[in-house]
Order: structure tokens, then C-alpha cells, then sequence
């Protein structure tokens, strides 16, 4: 279990993957990944650069296709070719490294276009959900405001209201903090933090080890399209078993050391 | 003796002043006055020119420039998803069609409209209005279609990607999402565009017009003949697709400025 304690009050989903295959022409990127994620579970991602982290998050909701293998994300089978897929992606809030924000509307509506579009809630209903969600981030009184008048820390809190905003039951996040500067970092972990106490389901790439060490119920090391190591943070980030995570963890903890 | 960058500058600006004002006063000295006059600004004579040069003639140059931009911009629409589609023989199609259109004058195409059609299929009869919204419309198409796909693909894939994620269809994400934000990069090639066909639509003489078919330039031809008023018809006529084109260029430069304050 993780350090926080948790009062749930989202409705949560789990999702499981099992043996799920994903290549770019010759290029096998996810050689049979299975991972579970227990509803109001927080699971964090890691792993070297190009070990197929984003891949298998984008394979959740089927941004990319994958080749083989089986996802269920709540009540839905997301590879079933029958799929209702835009059914199944309102459950699944997903966070972009580069934020990803719709820059010609404002913070609100980025926040209502969905609701109205996609689940066709009423503008009221929409824009009080849209302001609670924002007041959840921190950023109550700049729904009038443009993207591109934002921080990067507060445009990726704009974009976690967002997803928030079509009351997901699984929340996606690819790198969230790491294209902020390194002051703004904190604001949007802290987010993140009082998301998993409030029960939401989240699974997670990151870099911040500190986060993961926290926050994680569970930490997954993935090198080169396959899970090495998982386990309760502490062990897999504390006491790591497996010659590559420690490698990995060791670069990543101290970037300085250099083995020559 | 070295000369400074900003002497030498100097210097360079004073010969060229020099060489304006002696161009200018030769002109001055040289032209014939009262001929200029008569056969430029001869405006007195135009009177039999109104009110048809504004009730016909640009009503008529907007109508085939307005209907011709429709079909253009329908069909380049049409051709810039068929050139972004997965389905290779659409792109191919769609190459096929922009880089002959693109490739060939705009007189020649309403020559084939013109006469090649009637002559190939003498059951199809349609309005000459018809016949300049095809032709101008296919070459405009062309144009337009090269002009949306790169103002779509502008929008980067992140875009589409947050809003299939929030469970919008391709569709919605398209309009919503994408189509919006292409809207503004590709609107001031679109008045470009607009403009070229503003023009274009003189071209129409080529076909044979009945008087109330005539558009401005057609006008300012007639002038010159019937009027004793020398090129003062074609002036009048020149100055009046500025009326219209010169606020079409306004409204971009107005547009693109606003939407470079949102962008920060
Ligand atoms: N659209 C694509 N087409 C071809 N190859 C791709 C594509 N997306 C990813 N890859 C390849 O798949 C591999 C895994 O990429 P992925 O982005 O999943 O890694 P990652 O673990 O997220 O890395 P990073 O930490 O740098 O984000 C890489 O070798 C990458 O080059
Ligand atoms: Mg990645």
C-alpha cells in the first residue's frame, strides 16, 4: 500500500491487461505486457526512454492499435472490435505530457466542450461541473482565460480538471510534469496526490521517483517492451531485485553517475 | 579616402532621391498633357456607362466570383480529405486532379467548359453562370484543396488525440476541434484566394456574353469602343475591383492581427 490514506469519493474501475502485443512494422515496441490495476489503485509506470511506457498507456484507450492481447478497462473490453470505443474513452481521463489543451477556447469551456458535445449535459450542469473541477486544480477564477495566457503547471492542471470533467472512472497520465519547469512541478504532483487519496483509479508514467515512492500503490519497471520488476514502491524503488531496474534507478537517482 | 558604413548609406540615398525626381520631372516634361486627360480621365463621357457598370457589370463579377469560390472551396475541401485519406487510389485521385488544375491557364479550362462541352454533349444545356462556376470552381479547387490540408495537418495530432480521449467521435473532433483552429491559419490564404478569383472572373468575355451576362471588365471594353473616352472606362472599371478587393485584404490583415494577440 502506499504511504497516503485514502477516503475514497470517486467512483473507481480497474483495468487489466493481459499479454498485450503492440509493433511499429518490425519494430516490437510491447512483447506480451500484463499489468493489473485494481480499482482506486494508483500504479505507476517507469522505465528507461523508449521502453514502450507511453505505448502501453496509449494502448489503454486505444490510441494505438494494438497487434494482440486484451485490455478491460471497467466494464468495457477495449479490444473487442465491437467496442463502443468513444463509450469506453469517457471513462478514461488521459493527461498529455504537452498538456494538449484546446487553445482556441477558454479554460472553461476546454472544461464544458465535451460534457455538452460528448455526453450532452446541459450548459448549467456542464460549466458548474467544469467550475467545481477547476476549483479542485486551484484554478477557480481563471475559467475565462485562454491557454496560451496560462503556466505550463497551470495549463496541465487545466487539462487534469478537464479529464475530471467527464467524471472518469480511470485517469491516464503520460509524463504529466515533464515538460514544466522544474518550479511548477510540485503544484501539479500535488494534484495529483489529492486525486489518489480521493480513491481515483491512476496509472501513471513518471519520472519522479519521489512521487512514485509516495503516491504509488504499486511501481512497475518496463525495459525494453516487457515488465521487469513490479511491486509495492518501497521494494521496487527501495530494494530493487532485478540487475536493470537497479541500473535504471541508479541513473535515474543520480544522474551524474556515469558507469565507465 | 574609407567611408563609413552610414556615410556610404547616405550618400546612396541622396543619388537615389536625385534619380527619382529626374525620372519624375522628365515624365512630366515629356508627356502630353491634354491627351492624358482625354484618354485617361475623360470621366465626363462615361455617363452611358451607369448605372449598368454597378447594377450588372458588378453585380455580376461578385455573382461569378462569390459562386465560383463555393464550388471552389466545397470541392477543395472534398479533395483535401480524400488527400489525407488512408485509402491510397482517393490520394492519388486527388493529386491527379490538383496538379492538372493547378497546371493549366484558367482561360483554357473555360474554353473546354465553354465549347468543348456543348460540342462533345449537345443535349446538355446550362446556364453560362454554370459554366464559369465549373471552370473557375475547378481551378480554384485546386488551390483551395492545398491550401485546407495544410491548414489541417497545422493542427498538431495532440489535438485530435485529446478529444477522441475525451470520447469525441473522429467526426466531432474534426469539427470541433480541428476545423476551428485550421479556420485561422487557412483564412488568409482563403481571401488570397478569393481575391485571384475576384480577377479571374474577366475571363469570362472568352465565352461570348449577352449584356446582362457582362461582368466590369467586359464593361470597360465596351467603354472603350463606344465612348470616344480613350481607357478612362478601363480605369473606372480597374478601380471598382479594388473597391472590392482592397477590404477583403483589410479583413485579413484585422483578422490575422487579432488572432496573433490570443496568441499571447
Ligand atoms: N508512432 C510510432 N511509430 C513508430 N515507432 C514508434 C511510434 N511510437 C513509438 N515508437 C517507438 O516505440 C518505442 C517505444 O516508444 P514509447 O514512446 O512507448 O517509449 P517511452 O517508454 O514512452 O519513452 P519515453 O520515456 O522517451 O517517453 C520507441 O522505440 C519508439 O521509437
Ligand atoms: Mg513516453
Amino acid at each position: 500500500m502506499s504511504k497516503i490514506e485514502k477516503n475514497p469519493v470517486f467512483q473507481a474501475a480497474g483495468a487489466t491487461i493481459s499479454d498485450l502485443r503492440k509493433s511499429y512494422g518490425n519494430n516490437e515496441v510491447l512483447k506480451g505486457i500484463s499489468l493489473e490495476v485494481k480499482p482506486g489503485e494508483v500504479v505507476c509506470l517507469i522505465g528507461p526512454s523508449g521502453s514502450g511506457k507511453s505505448t502501453l498507456l496509449r494502448c489503454v484507450n486505444l490510441l494505438e492499435k494494438p497487434n494482440g492481447g486484451t485490455i478491460h478497462v471497467g466494464g468495457f473490453e477495449a479490444t473487442d472490435p465491437e467496442v463502443d470505443l468513444d463509450r469506453m474513452r469517457q471513462n478514461v481521463g488521459m493527461v498529455f505530457q504537452q498538456f494538449n489543451l484546446f487553445p482556441h477556447l477558454t479554460v472553461l469551456q476546454n472544461c464544458t466542450v465535451a460534457q455538452l458535445k460528448v455526453l450532452k449535459r446541459s450548459s448549467s450542469e456542464a460549466k458548474k461541473i467544469a467550475a467545481e473541477n477547476l476549483e479542485r486544480v486551484g484554478l477557480g477564477d481563471f475559467g475565462a482565460r485562454y491557454p496560451d495566457q496560462l503556466s505550463g503547471g497551470q495549463q496541465q492542471r487545466v487539462a487534469i480538471a478537464r479529464a475530471l470533467s467527464m467524471n472518469p472512472t480511470l485517469m491516464l497520465f503520460d509524463e504529466p510534469t515533464s515538460a514544466l519547469d522544474p518550479e511548477t512541478v510540485g503544484e501539479v504532483l500535488a494534484i495529483m496526490k489529492t486525486l489518489a487519496k480521493a480513491g481515483m483509479t491512476m496509472l501513471v508514467v513518471t519520472h519522479e521517483m519521489a512521487f512514485a515512492k509516495e503516491v504509488a500503490d504499486r511501481v512497475v519497471f518496463m525495459d525494453g517492451g516487457v515488465v521487469v520488476e513490479e511491486g509495492p514502491a518501497a521494494e521496487v524503488i527501495g530494494n530493487p531485485q532485478q540487475p536493470r531496474t537497479q541500473d535504471f534507478l541508479r541513473r535515474v537517482l543520480d544522474p551524474t553517475h556515469v558507469d565507465i | 579616402m574609407a567611408m563609413t558604413t552610414s556615410q556610404r548609406a547616405r550618400i546612396s540615398k541622396i543619388v537615389q532621391a536625385i534619380i527619382f525626381v529626374a525620372v519624375i520631372t522628365t515624365l512630366v516634361i515629356v508627356a502630353d498633357w491634354p491627351k492624358i486627360r482625354t484618354s485617361f480621365f475623360a470621366f465626363e463621357k462615361l455617363g452611358p456607362m451607369f448605372p449598368d457598370l454597378l447594377l450588372v457589370g458588378l453585380k455580376n463579377t461578385i455573382f461569378y466570383t462569390v459562386i465560383s469560390f463555393a464550388f471552389g472551396l466545397s470541392l477543395g475541401l472534398v479533395l483535401a480529405l480524400m488527400k489525407m485519406a488512408s485509402f491510397a487510389p482517393y490520394r492519388w485521385l486527388a493529386t491527379g486532379f490538383i496538379e492538372f488544375f493547378r497546371g493549366v491557364p484558367a482561360i483554357l479550362v473555360l474554353l473546354a467548359f465553354g465549347f468543348g462541352v456543348p460540342a462533345a454533349f449537345p443535349e446538355a444545356k446550362w446556364p453560362f453562370a454554370v459554366t464559369v462556376m465549373l471552370s473557375l470552381g475547378l481551378v480554384a479547387a485546386a488551390y483551395i484543396a492545398e491550401t485546407l490540408r495544410a491548414g489541417l495537418q497545422a493542427v498538431p495530432r495532440g489535438q485530435t488525440e485529446a478529444a477522441r480521449s475525451l470520447g469525441m467521435p473522429a467526426w466531432r473532433a474534426m469539427v470541433t476541434i480541428v476545423i476551428p483552429q485550421a479556420f485561422k491559419i487557412v483564412l488568409p490564404p482563403l481571401t488570397n484566394e478569393m481575391i485571384l478569383l475576384t480577377k479571374d472572373s474577366s475571363l469570362a468575355f472568352i465565352l461570348g456574353m449577352t449584356a446582362a451576362q457582362y461582368e466590369m471588365t467586359k464593361f470597360g471594353r465596351e467603354g472603350i469602343t463606344s465612348l470616344g473616352a480613350g481607357i478612362t472606362p478601363l480605369i473606372v472599371a480597374g478601380a471598382l475591383y479594388l473597391v472590392i478587393t482592397i477590404p477583403l485584404s483589410l479583413i485579413t490583415r484585422r483578422f490575422e492581427n487579432s488572432s496573433a494577440r490570443t496568441k499571447r
